[in-house]
Formats: C-alpha cells, sequence, structure tokens
C-alpha cells in the first residue's frame, strides 16, 4: 500500500507537507530553486519590505548547541528588486512559490502582497512575528486588532491564500490567530523565533550586535508544538495550520502533525544537516504513517487531540 | 544530536584567543598570530568570523595554523570600519574570539606539480595551502602580483618553501613588470601543472581561469563575498544562477564549476541583497 503525500493547502496543492520555512536560503530565486530541487513541497521567500534593508551589522547570528540566535534585522532588497527574483523563480518552480511580506502599516502589507502576487507568488505570508525588527513583525502581530486590520487589507488586495505567520512572543497566540482568521486569513503559520539573548562572559557584552534576536531550532521545538496545539483546539480543521519550529527529524514533524499541523516549516535543520534534510525528513514521516495505517500525511493531522 | 557544516562537526560558540603576535609588513596590512584556547582542525582555503566585541564581526581566511602551538595567522588588510579598529587598536595579548573553521578549502593534492597565483592580500590563504601541498609531497611555484614596490610583503614567506617563486609589480617597481597573467603567459608555462590556485581580485581570477581551461589545466579559485551568517542560511553571499552560497559551497570552487556561474567576475550583493557590478579595482 503506497502512502499519498499531497497535501491541500487553501487552494494550494504540495507534492509533500515540507515547506521551506521564511528567511533560511530564501534570498534568492536561485536558492529557492536549489530548496525545490532538494524535495521541498513549497517555497517561501525570505521577508520582503517596502524598501531595501542593510540589516543589523555582525555579528547576527550565533550557533548554540541547541539552536541558533539570529537578528538577520530583515535584511533584503526591497520589494522593487525582488519582483525579479520572484518572476524568475516563478519561471524556473513547479512547486507554490510563497512570498513573505513584511511591514508596519496594513496598506503597506496590502500593496506589498499585491506586488508578490503579481510577480508570480502562488500564496503571501504575512510576517507579522519578526521578533527583532522595531515598528515591523511582532511589533505589529502582538496586538490582534491591527493583525486582524492587516489580513483584512491584505485580502481586499490579492486572490491568493494569505497566510498569517504567528509569534510565540504573545500572551495568547490563539487570540492573535482567532483576529487574524476574522481577517480573512486562509492559513496560519506558527511559529516564529522566540525572542531571546546570548551574553558572552568574557566581553560582557551581548553578542548580537542588536542584542536581542530570535532563537530556532531544537530549543523551541516544544513552544512550536505547544503553539499549533493551541491553535489546532481553537480553530480545528476549518483553517489549515503549518508548524513551524525545530524541526529536526522526522519525529519533530510528525509531532507538529499530530498536534494540528498539515504541513511542516523547515528552517534550521538545513543549517544542521543541509539541503538534504527535506528528503531524510519526508522518508521518515511517510515510513511512519505507513507503519501506522494511514494512506495519507494527512490523515494524521491533529490525532493527538483525539487521544487526549 | 550534532551540527555539521559541510559534513564536518563544527565547534558552537565563540572560541577565544590572545593576540599573540603583530606585525604590519606594509602599511595597509596587518599579520596577525593568535593562540588559541582550543585545538582547530581546519583545511586550507577555509575562513574563519573574528568577532570584535562592539566593532563587528567579519570573515578572514586562515593564512596559517601550527597545530603543536595553537596559532592562527591572521593576514588582515585595512579596508573599512573593523579592519581599521583591528589595525589601531589591537595589541598583543588581547583577547578575540572566533567562530569556524567554515567553508570547503583547496584540494591538497599529492606528489603533483601546482602552481599558486595571488594578487595582493589574495595571498592570505596562501601559507597554509603551500604547507600541506608539501606534506603532500608535492612540488609548488607561486605567483605573486602587486600594484607596486611598497605594496609588496609576505614574500619570503614562500621564497623559502616554494620551488620557484615570481613576484610582479603593475609598474615594475620590484620584481618583473606586469600582471601575475602576464607572468602565466609570458614566464611560465602553464601546461606544465597539474593544478593552478588562485586568489586575489575576481576580474583577475577570471582570467586565470579561463586560461587554465583554455590549457585543460585544472583550477581552483576562492571567492569574496559580503557575508553576513557566514554558516549558509541567510543567503547574502549566493551565487547565481546556482544558488551557490560561497559560504558554505565555498569559498573555494572548482573552474569545472566556475565555468556555470554567470556571477563569476561579474557582479556580487551589497549589503542588501541587491545585485552590483563588481567594481573595476
Ligand atoms: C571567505 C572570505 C575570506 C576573506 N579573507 C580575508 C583575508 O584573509 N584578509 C583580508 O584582509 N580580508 C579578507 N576578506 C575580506 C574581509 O572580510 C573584508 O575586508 C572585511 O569584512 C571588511 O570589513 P570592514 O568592516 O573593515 O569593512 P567595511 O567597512 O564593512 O567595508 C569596506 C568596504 O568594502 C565594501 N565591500 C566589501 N565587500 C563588499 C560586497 N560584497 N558588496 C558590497 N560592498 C562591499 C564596503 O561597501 C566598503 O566600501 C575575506 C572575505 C571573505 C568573504
Ligand atoms: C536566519 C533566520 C532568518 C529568518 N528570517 C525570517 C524572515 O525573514 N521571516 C520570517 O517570517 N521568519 C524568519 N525566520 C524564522 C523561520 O522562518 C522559522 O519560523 C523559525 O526559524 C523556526 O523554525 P526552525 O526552528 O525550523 O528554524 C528566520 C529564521 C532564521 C534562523
Ligand atoms: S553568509 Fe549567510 S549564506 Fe553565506
Amino acid at each position: 500500500m503506497s502512502v499519498h503525500t499531497e497535501v491541500a493547502l487553501a487552494g494550494l496543492r504540495l507534492r509533500n507537507p515540507l515547506i521551506l520555512a521564511s528567511g533560511i536560503l530564501g534570498s534568492t530565486a536561485s536558492l529557492l530553486v536549489r530548496a525545490g530541487s532538494a524535495g521541498a513541497g513549497a517555497v517561501t521567500t525570505k521577508s520582503i519590505t517596502k524598501e531595501p534593508r542593510s540589516g543589523f551589522e555582525n555579528p547576527v547570528i550565533y550557533e548554540l548547541e541547541y539552536g541558533l540566535l539570529n537578528a538577520i534585522g530583515l535584511a533584503n532588497p526591497g520589494m522593487d528588486f525582488f519582483k525579479k527574483e520572484l518572476k524568475r523563480a516563478k519561471q524556473l518552480l513547479r512547486i507554490p512559490l510563497i512570498a513573505s511580506v513584511a511591514g508596519s502599516r496594513p496598506e503597506e502589507y496590502a500593496d506589498l502582497a499585491a506586488r508578490a502576487e503579481e510577480a508570480g507568488a502562488d500564496a503571501v505570508e504575512l510576517n507579522l512575528s519578526c521578533p527583532h525588527v522595531k515598528g515591523m513583525g511582532l511589533d505589529v502581530g502582538h496586538d490582534p486588532k491591527l493583525v486582524r486590520e492587516i489580513v483584512e487589507a491584505v485580502k481586499g488586495s490579492v486572490n491568493c491564500p494569505v497566510l498569517a505567520k504567528l509569534s510565540p512572543n504573545v500572551t495568547n497566540i490563539v487570540e492573535v490567530g482567532k483576529a487574524a482568521i476574522d481577517g480573512g486569513a486562509d492559513v496560519l503559520v506558527a511559529i516564529n523565533t522566540v525572542r531571546a539573548m546570548v551574553i558572552d562572559v568574557d566581553s560582557k557584552k551581548p553578542v548580537l550586535s542588536n542584542k536581542y534576536g530570535g532563537l530556532s531550532g531544537p530549543a523551541i521545538h516544544p513552544i512550536a508544538v505547544r503553539c499549533v496545539y493551541e491553535l489546532y483546539e481553537a480553530v480545528g480543521d476549518t483553517v489549515p495550520i503549518i508548524g513551524v519550529g525545530g524541526v529536526m527529524d522526522w519525529r519533530d514533524a510528525v509531532e507538529l502533525m499530530l498536534a494540528g499541523a498539515r504541513a511542516v516549516g523547515i528552517g534550521t535543520a538545513l543549517y544542521t544537516y543541509g539541503l538534504k534534510a527535506f528528503k531524510v525528513i519526508l522518508k521518515g514521516i511517510v515510513n511512519y504513517v505507513k507503519e501506522q495505517g494511514f494512506r495519507n500525511l494527512m490523515d494524521i493531522t491533529g490525532l493527538a487531540h483525539k487521544y487526549s | 544530536m550534532r551540527f555539521c557544516v559541510s559534513s564536518q562537526v563544527v565547534r558552537l560558540a565563540y572560541i577565544k584567543g590572545r593576540v599573540h603576535g603583530l606585525n604590519k609588513p606594509i602599511e595597509r596590512v596587518l599579520w596577525c598570530q593568535i593562540k588559541l584556547d582550543e585545538p582547530l582542525k581546519p583545511e586550507p582555503g577555509q575562513f574563519v568570523m573574528l568577532w570584535i566585541p562592539g566593532q563587528g564581526e567579519i570573515p578572514l581566511s586562515i593564512s596559517d595554523y601550527s597545530v603543536d602551538e595553537g596559532i592562527l595567522e591572521l593576514v588582515i588588510a585595512k579596508v573599512g570600519k573593523v579592519t581599521t579598529y583591528i589595525h589601531e587598536r589591537l595589541k598583543e595579548g588581547d583577547l578575540v574570539a572566533l567562530r569556524g573553521p567554515y567553508g570547503r578549502g583547496f584540494s591538497v593534492v599529492r606528489e603533483s606539480t601546482c602552481l599558486i597565483v595571488a594578487g595582493g592580500c589574495g595571498l592570505a590563504p596562501f601559507p597554509f595551502l603551500v604547507r600541506k601541498l608539501l606534506e603532500a609531497r608535492s612540488s609548488v611555484d607561486v605567483i605573486l602580483g602587486f600594484k607596486t614596490a611598497s605594496e609588496v610583503f609576505h614574500v619570503a614567506k614562500f621564497v623559502h618553501l616554494a620551488r620557484r617563486t615570481f613576484v610582479a609589480t603593475d609598474d615594475g617597481s620590484y620584481g618583473l613588470k606586469g600582471t601575475v597573467v602576464d607572468v602565466i603567459k609570458d614566464v611560465v608555462d602553464i601546461k606544465g601543472y597539474d593544478i593552478v590556485y588562485v586568489c586575489g581580485k575576481e576580474k583577475m581570477m577570471k582570467a586565470v581561469v579561463d586560461l587554465c581551461r583554455e590549457h585543460n589545466v585544472r583550477c581552483e579559485a576562492s571567492l569574496e563575498r559580503y557575508m553576513k551568517c557566514g554558516i549558509g542560511i541567510c543567503g547574502a553571499c549566493v551565487l547565481d544562477p546556482l544558488g551557490l552560497r560561497v559560504c558554505r559551497d565555498g569559498p573555494v570552487f572548482s573552474s569545472t564549476i566556475l565555468a556555470l556561474i554567470e556571477d563569476f567576475g561579474q557582479s556580487w550583493r551589497d549589503h542588501c541583497g541587491r545585485k552590483i557590478p563588481i567594481p573595476e579595482s
């Protein structure tokens, strides 16, 4: 008996549920295509802003045993330049292309999303959750009212599915998730990185130039599982969830799916294991699903709720 | 759980060390020895990210490394903010921090005849490579190119190891007159080498790579791009159209790969990631 790996995600058809997470390798068409060739089911671009941003000064990254701390600072070439990359990526890719956008006001998100769609994006993801840039991402994403307004504005400007990427750095992620759904979000994505800091004991200084950064990787996996579980409990199958956070192997991916994720984002694992992570993780999920007697990967979504 | 880069396990967190020796062979260049608290396992051509707390973090080639003493050597040209700070403020005994080694280095070929071609500070990674090639019983010729006599440095480091060392300056004020490409064309017989290694300005490297391809000689070049993460995730250093990352898939690439890279010798990306032409000088 063979297992179907395809998943449906608000009108998008993915050949498998593994999605390149935003900000990892997604800064050029060439890298998006490389992730596609490596086996991703869909790819997400780096978050794009209206103006070009050079990001924070180095150091912008720090490797820990249990994950990565980063404050890249949303470095990106801006939508004017990036439209060319999107067009090129769209021409070359055979899988859905998700454009991530970041801004501070509803009209700004709406305009960015419309331009991304025009350039060929199959879906737009709203970064409502970057933890280290003032006035963007999390600064807007912790306010349910603003989140609703942003999603509403974007829904009014594009025809493609709209994904709302949520932050774990809020008291109640369900409240923000519901606000996004009220605004018309087609998919919820959880989670972005967790706000964190590392201090060097010799120089007695925070390591990152921005002092604060976002933690990703194994350290945040249980937080991601909790967030996805809470969201699924609240929204069930009405709006699909993409689970992201510390997926290093198939077990981590399956855990997020059991918690309620229909698809799974892969980020830090690509640093740890390289691009082969997509194929290795997918193979493990397929084996698990087969052994458990299911025919579709989608069949295991949310099962943890049934048994708890 | 193990964290790996290029299938080698890398050390996590900064490695600390103290400045052991400092010397300015020429005004623009600082030669720096760092005694590390922990041993490294570098390959020639790999790089480290050197962190100067409060100033910044920059990629630097491993110029040499002695396993016995745990001493790392760096060659640092003064070009901007962090390198100027290093030039003006770093003292013997200062504590520094670095991460790495990162990337893929040069192939250390055994029992072969090798040619090293370096322009200016592009000689940085080669003392280590020469030693490793000699340990592998290969013989090495070296061509060093500089603008003018006052920019010439490190020649002695190569002269006592290499079979032959050629020095050229653009204006002929030291050694041969001309560029390294002129020396390859006019002085040595490129077909006599099993492999050519090149590092320097990208237009020069492109010319050398093209020359090697013309004569069917294997060639490897070490590229430079603006780097942020250094570990292959942020995309700052990517080469089109293959999506190769200089920090993780490179910095050393073979001429076969370079032939497929349209950015080589043409364009790089600014700090925001916009593609811009590589400046002429
Ligand atoms: C793998 C690797 C190995 C290296 N090894 C050495 C070495 O052994 N020795 C050495 O001296 N240097 C080496 N470099 C270069 C070195 O990292 C830079 O000179 C250093 O980062 C400059 O830092 P800064 O703060 O002093 O200069 P900054 O103030 O950051 O910049 C100086 C100038 O260079 C320009 N610039 C440099 N690169 C780019 C780019 N890609 N796009 C746009 N502008 C650019 C800046 O805009 C600015 O005008 C290496 C670089 C790489 C990638
Ligand atoms: C270096 C780096 C850059 C990131 N940039 C973005 C970004 O631009 N936009 C965004 O929505 N998320 C960004 N993220 C967050 C990831 O998409 C992901 O949500 C997070 O890393 C958790 O997944 P992981 O543990 O699998 O990496 C970034 C993460 C890292 C490590
Ligand atoms: S510097 Fe980040 S990918 Fe190379």
